[in-house]
């Protein structure tokens, strides 16, 4: 019975666990030097509704994005983004979180 | 009254030099313009207080500008001054020319932790400000700028170059401004590596060169007028995320004006700047 209702719980729970994974965004991008000018890719992201956390490092070049449950960005989305914002993107590393 | 605008017109030949020329925003040195745009539909807000003298002439100012993100490589923008001005007893205040600006930046090439750019830039003042008073707050002409910049950033260095062309309209009484050709070096310096969610400051050295044609009234060059004039100019940026205070002082450190004219003391402004 116990081992019964274990299974149960882990049917229900398991796909919820799976299904909730956050995304982890760590994108190389170049031309940043500036962290007033770069302001505009914080602003770009925060315009999106699936981005729940948002940090930069400008000593190594990199963006981390971390997007909420199930959400996606592609690589011409993000090729855009920061063209819009002045940089340029060079790469992405997903990470589920 | 028009023996009055006429050595009115001659101040603001120096005096308006911060709406045409010198008002420069962004993440670029204090003075003289460099490559730098704003974000794809972003907006700037920028308001300053300038404060130059020249013997017994002396100008207030304080502007408020607004920029528009067009792309991510071009920018445009509308300023609006207002000026509180001295010439000897004389004095006059209210509503500036107009300044209608844009900026494209056509080359630009990135690195980690770099970003070399160029860009050009054209501005024009249009006969928008009152005539009447003295000092008057219009220069009475519609003025056309159009300059090319270059600027270098990295984590700890910056260098900027540009230079500019002024064209100085005619009023409706024949005088005319000489135009003027302005040329800048800057540098800069960053004392502690940038953290993107702390405040930020670069510290700045400019060297802004101004050279002008006489001015003519009625097709003759007039003598005690313009010149050139070189400035040594320290200044900084300080921001914390969107938000940017700017601030430097102009020194002259070469004068070479035509004939009895008088020499610039010092010019300095306080600029406050806004990104959404």
């Amino acid at each position: 019975m116990k081992v019964l209702l274990f299974t149960l719980l882990l049917a229900l729970i398991w796909p919820a666990v799976t299904l909730s994974a956050e995304t982890l965004y760590e994108i190389r991008v170049d031309g940043l030097a500036c962290p007033y000018c770069a302001y505009g890719i914080e602003k770009k992201f925060m315009q999106r509704e699936n981005v729940k956390q948002f940090d930069m490092d400008l000593e190594k070049g990199v963006v981390k994005v971390t997007l909420k449950d199930g959400e996606e960005i592609t690589e011409s989305q993000l090729k855009q983004l920061f063209d819009d914002a002045g940089f340029s993107y060079r790469s992405v590393k997903k990470t589920p979180r | 009254m028009e023996k009055m605008r006429y050595p009115t017109a001659m101040v603001l030949g120096f005096g308006l030099l911060l709406g045409l020329s010198g008002s420069v925003y962004s993440h670029d040195p204090v003075f003289s313009p460099g490559p730098h745009v704003l974000f794809k539909e972003g907006i700037e807000v920028h308001t300053e207080l300038y404060r130059s003298d020249r013997g017994d002439k002396a100008e207030n100012e304080t502007a408020i500008a607004f920029k528009y993100g067009l792309t991510g490589n071009w920018v445009a923008g509308v300023a609006l001054p207002y000026q509180y001005l001295k010439e000897g007893s004389e004095r006059n205040g209210g509503v500036g020319d107009i300044t209608f600006s844009t900026k494209y930046r056509f080359w630009r090439q990135d690195a980690l932790g770099t970003q070399e750019s160029m860009a050009v830039l054209f501005k024009v003042k249009p006969d928008t400000a009152s005539s009447d008073g003295v000092p008057s707050t219009g220069t009475g002409t519609t003025d056309a700028l159009a300059g090319l910049t270059y600027g270098y950033e990295s984590l700890k260095w910056y260098r900027w170059a540009s230079a500019r062309y002024r064209r100085n309209g005619r009023s409706d009484i024949g005088f005319q401004r000489g135009d003027t050709f302005l040329v800048d070096l800057a540098g800069g310096i960053r004392l502690t590596p940038p953290d993107y969610w702390k405040p930020d400051t670069v510290w700045l050295l400019e060297l802004n060169g101004e050279i002008s044609q006489r001015a003519e009234l009625d097709g003759r060059e007039l003598a005690n007028s313009r010149g050139q004039e070189w400035f040594i100019s320290p200044g900084l940026m300080w921001t914390v995320r969107n938000f940017a205070v700017k601030a430097g002082v102009q020194l002259p450190v070469v004068n070479n004006l035509n004939g009895d004219q008088n020499e610039s003391d010092y010019r300095a402004v306080l600029e406050f700047e806004w990104h959404r």
